[in-house]
């Protein structure tokens, strides 16, 4: 089955993982079925409800990715006490004594169709490891976008390469390895006569020690159709190594690129190298660099883990950390005319315009104050500033002004006024973990370099050639003879 | 992969003072690294990558090798020292808290801060460059032994001093392999950094996760093929580059085992001769780059350092096939293209029989190129693309307004930016209180138009041209815009000695913009949640206020 994550076709396909896309950062997975496996009792077959809506997955079936789909009613009430216990039982036993297909058309009724909702909408999105991370169930400490982008991106984890990962935890990492070591599907290669050249297909083997961890990461590339690309292994690295298991015993997976995600990195360690003590196959690629990275989220572990590193003839040992952070950019507006409007402080926005409101309050505090020593109601006199305003021809110029800004305002459509501006969102991740990364080069014996000598001879240089000159030496030369003949002009 | 140095191809060299150099191998020739030496490219063609090797002064050896592979144990020998003795990690004895140690700790109270602590001159240090051997340790051993203050000096700043010596006279390089990491760090520091828009490694990284670019694989899923991504790339094709290493097209020799290699160089004629099966040039369907460039010619210039020429494309190179340029005036606007819009006449057999072959070459030269850009540039009109990689000195938004449209459901957008201000411009574009207008201006056109119709009983289709002044960018057709940046902050990691760096390249932090493409419904459609919020007074404002997508702002 092709994955969704890998090859999404153009429309949604029963039996795959689709995401619900409710608002950013806000993404429900959900594998679309027609009928509901776990019998929640919808009318409507399974059914994916959320806090906006919810969705009939006949609405979402066959959809072409990317649709705004428009949520459905569905009556969430009374289907809790619809499903007698007897008569579950009974469904049970005619599914299980008549397990052909006519059973299960008898068992599974057809589903109603859906009726649109007046409010509600999702947009049907395939899934991508980016979009995964960001809603995928969490076990451990997830390996977000940017540590995973940078960490492939320096381990040269490539389409036909194989990755070891081990710490699975929640699967993040799992999923965009999957996606940078593919190439193809090694079952969709077999059904095709074999080609002339064997291609190598990608391969992610990873290792996890916690038993139940295991089994929903296996549960999970199942049901993203990756089984063809990742090799899930219940195993602690520490004590037993990285081989895997095959029908002759063990088999070296033949990684060229490493990542260890666990706490004590450095106990793994003894099994990553080219020779094993103990007698092993080695597990890394013996025809290439492997290249490795720990995410250890503490300094000591990093310092304990670099050591090791060191002892075992690990080369170009770099350590970093990435700062990420996302950024809001907004409109935000400022003035004492925007009272009313959504998201905009009531404050002037300018002298001029501070000076002019406390003028009028003066004004006003003024009539009050005459209008009370007058005897008259002061609130009456300041129910008609008009005519009072009438009277002074001031007041008239400022009224027109007034008039005139807020027509020039109204000409700018809400959406472009104010400032635009960015700012950092509110919840930073300020550390991750540190990257340590490393390169392992291949072995090189002297038999390899002596066959290496007797193909490209040392000695051997073509005269004509020359010395291979950079562009910067050729420069620096042309210009010490310019200078030189420049001298010489002088002298003469 | 990389597995070993092969001639023919650009390598790195990574020289003591940290430096790169990038230099063309070929065999048989002399490769020459400044001041550091000169050694015959032979000697390293073959060889693993990431072997640090020691240029000999005195070759020993009969047969006039010049390098010595330096061993990782050599490589680390200071660092393993210095653990094993415990005085740097701290970890080894504990810190001596009583104060009448034996050996009282050294510090830098004693030490002049002046030059005359060195009693070598300068004259002296040329001289005995000159006559060195050994690699230039004798010259850093002299140095050291000529220092006067040495003795004075603690573990770590004698370690400092002799570390930076080493830089200027140890005769030692590494042989990296060329990628697009190296690339890209290459260019920023040691090259033009503004000739790839200041791009960091780690955005690199980052622009490829988000825009999906990967493999198309080996099965079709519907009718489309796989792996079709589009891009607009004005770094000298570092993006395309960085695209093409995910897409595994960038390498020739990718996924060739040695194995292989051995066999196919057994019999070379066999694979040559039949030159006619050839794929001719952007004719893959599948797993393909396509760049819009702004010029009559792309820039793709780096290229080059992945043998890639597009001047004289290597027809054995992946790109050959899988990398497509189309102009934006040929997408936009083909009929004025002068390739696209003229088609050379076709010629029959008969009279193209009576040409002399060189005029018959020429005219199926032209014939090739004209049906070759026509379907490039069909297929690009055609769309379905499924990600957009923006790196543009252009007006971000007057390329989403073309590029968007072209893209499947689902599709990622990706927009690559120095500096914030293009990018915080485009989240404005897609904002939703400009969505909400947007779309509600629409509905209103088109019902005001149907109803022109019915009454009429015409059939104009709805002029949306006003609306398109207005907005620039549909926003309807983005989800979930978002702004990120992301920075890598690298650390010492020598024994005892473990800091952040202390200093970096500043210039432009770097900024992605990314989003999804959608297909949104024509439908009317209110979101769900609590409706509006309680509604103040909103009389007095003639401006509209968004209505929906209150609770489901984004």
């Amino acid at each position: 089955m092709p994955s969704p994550f890998l090859t999404p076709g153009t429309r949604s396909q029963p039996d795959t993982l689709a995401l619900l896309h409710l608002r950013r950062d806000h993404a429900l997975p959900t594998i679309l079925r027609i009928h509901d496996d776990e019998n929640l009792g919808y009318k409507e077959g399974k059914v994916t409800t959320t806090r906006f809506g919810s969705y009939p997955h006949s609405t979402l079936l066959d959809q072409p990715w990317g649709t705004q789909i428009v949520a459905s009613k569905v009556d969430t009430g009374s289907r809790g006490r619809k499903p007698h216990l007897k008569r579950k039982a009974a469904d049970l036993e005619n599914a299980n004594s008549n397990p052909s297909s006519e059973g299960e058309a008898r068992a599974r009724p057809q589903p109603q169709a859906a009726v649109q909702a007046s409010s509600g909408f999702c947009h049907l999105l395939y899934p991508t490891p980016e979009t995964w991370t960001a809603s995928l169930p969490h076990r451990t400490q997830v390996v977000y976008t940017p540590d995973y982008s940078y960490i492939l991106h320096r381990l040269r984890v490539r389409p036909g390469g194989t990755i070891i990962e081990a710490g699975a935890g929640s699967g993040s990492f799992t999923h965009a390895a999957a996606r940078a070591i593919f190439n193809g599907y090694p079952s969709a290669e077999t059904q095709t006569p074999p080609a002339k050249k064997r291609r190598r297909f990608g391969k992610v083997c990873s290792f996890e020690f916690h038993a139940q961890r295991v089994e929903r990461v296996r549960e999970e590339i199942h049901q993203h159709g990756l089984d063809d690309i990742v090799r899930v292994n219940h195993r602690d690295v520490y004590a037993d190594g990285f081989l895997l298991p095959s029908e002759h015993g063990t088999e070296s997976p033949k990684a060229s690129a490493i990542f260890l995600d666990l706490p004590a990195p450095w106990l793994a360690l003894k099994h990553l190298t080219r020779n094993p003590p103990d007698g092993q196959q080695s597990p890394l690629d013996p025809s290439s660099p492997v290249y490795i990275c720990t995410f250890s989220p503490c300094l000591e572990q990093v310092q304990r883990t670099i050591s090791v590193l060191r002892q075992q003839g690990w080369l170009n040992i770099e350590m970093v950390e990435v700062n990420h952070h996302r950024i809001e950019a907004r409109r935000e507006r400022y003035g004492l005319e925007s009272e009313g409007i959504r998201g905009a402080t009531v404050f002037p926005k300018s002298v001029d315009e501070a000076i002019s409101k406390m003028r009028s309050v003066d004004e006003r505090a003024r009539k009050f104050r005459e209008a009370e020593a007058a005897g008259l109601d002061p609130a009456a006199t300041l129910e008609q500033p008009s005519q009072q305003q009438q009277q002074s021809s001031k007041s008239q110029a400022q009224a027109a002004q007034a008039q005139l800004h807020s027509q020039l305002q109204s000409s700018i459509p809400a959406y472009s006024q104010g400032r635009l501006v960015h700012r950092s969102e509110q919840d930073l991740k300020t550390h991750t973990s540190y990257l340590l990364f490393a390169v392992l080069p291949r072995d090189w014996t002297e038999d390899d370099e002596a066959k290496c000598r007797e193909r490209w001879p040392s000695h051997k240089v073509d005269s004509e050639v020359g010395v291979q000159k950079s562009k910067k030496q050729m420069k620096r030369e042309a210009r010490e003879q310019r200078e030189q003949q420049r001298g010489e002009q002088k002298e003469g | 992969m990389h597995s070993y140095i092969r001639p023919y191809q650009h390598v790195a060299f990574r020289l003591p003072s940290e430096a790169t150099r990038i230099i063309h191998l070929t065999p048989n020739t002399e490769v020459s690294l400044g001041k550091y030496g000169n050694f015959p490219s032979n000697q390293i063609i073959g060889r693993p990558f990431y072997l640090t090797f020691e240029i000999l002064d005195n070759p020993t050896e009969e047969n006039g090798n010049r390098l010595r592979i330096i061993t990782a144990a050599e490589l680390h020998a200071e660092s393993l020292i210095t653990e094993g003795s415990g005085e740097a990690d701290g970890e080894g004895d504990e810190p001596d808290v009583s104060g009448d140690a034996e050996t009282p700790m050294r510090t830098n109270r004693e030490i002049i801060d002046d030059a005359s602590t060195q009693k070598m001159t300068l004259q002296e240090i040329e001289e005995l460059k000159k006559g060195s051997s050994d690699a230039g340790r004798d010259i850093i051993a002299k140095l050291l032994e000529s220092h006067s203050a040495l003795d004075q000096k603690t573990a770590f700043s004698l370690a400092k001093y002799t570390l930076r010596k080493r830089r200027k006279y140890m005769k030692r390089f590494t042989v990296l392999p060329l990628d697009v990491s190296l690339l890209t760090n290459f260019m920023l520091e040691e090259k033009d950094a503004g000739r790839t828009m200041e791009l960091r490694d780690e955005l690199i990284g980052l622009i490829g996760c988000w825009g999906n670019v990967h493999h198309g694989g080996n099965v079709s899923v519907g009718p489309k093929p796989n792996g079709r991504y589009l891009v607009v790339d004005e770094t000298g094709g570092l993006i395309v580059a960085a695209m093409a290493e995910r897409m595994g097209i960038l390498y020739p020799h990718d996924n060739e085992d040695e194995e292989s290699e051995e066999e196919s160089s057994g019999k070379p004629a066999e694979e040559t001769s039949p030159a006619k099966e050839r794929p001719s040039q952007m004719s893959a369907s599948g797993n393909t780059i396509t760049l819009l460039h702004a010029h009559t010619q792309p820039n793709l210039s780096l290229l080059k350092y992945f043998g890639y020429d597009q001047d004289n494309p290597d027809e054995s190179h992946p790109l050959f096939t899988h990398l497509k340029t189309v102009s934006w005036m040929q997408l936009v606007d083909p009929s004025s293209d002068p390739i696209y819009g003229n088609e050379p006449e076709i010629i029959p057999d008969e009279t193209l029989a009576t040409y002399k072959p060189n005029k018959r070459g020429t005219y199926y030269r032209k014939r090739s190129r004209w049906q070759r850009v026509r379907n490039v540039v069909d297929e690009a009109r055609t769309g379905e693309y499924d990600s957009l990689l923006v790196a543009t000195l252009m007006e971000p938004a007057s390329v989403l307004k073309h590029a968007v449209p072209l893209l499947a459901g689902s599709a990622q957008v990706v927009v690559y930016s120095p500096t914030i201000e293009p990018l915080t411009e485009l989240i404005d574009l897609y904002s939703t209180p400009r969505r909400t207008t947007f779309i509600n201006a629409r509905r209103e056109l088109i019902e005001a138009t149907q109803k022109q119709n019915q009454e009429n009983n015409t059939d104009d289709p709805v002029d949306l041209s006003e609306l398109e002044q207005e907005f620039i960018v549909d926003p309807s057709l983005l989800l979930a815009p978002t702004l990120e940046t992301a920075r890598i902050r690298p650390w010492q990691v020598l024994p005892g000695r473990t800091h952040p760096m202390m200093s970096k390249r500043g210039g432009a932090d770097g900024y992605v913009f990314h989003g999804i493409r959608t297909f949104p419904t024509q439908a009317k459609i209110e979101a769900a949640g609590n409706p509006s919020r309680k509604k103040r007074r909103v009389e007095t404002n003639p401006v509209p206020l968004p209505a929906e997508d209150v609770e489901m702002k984004s």
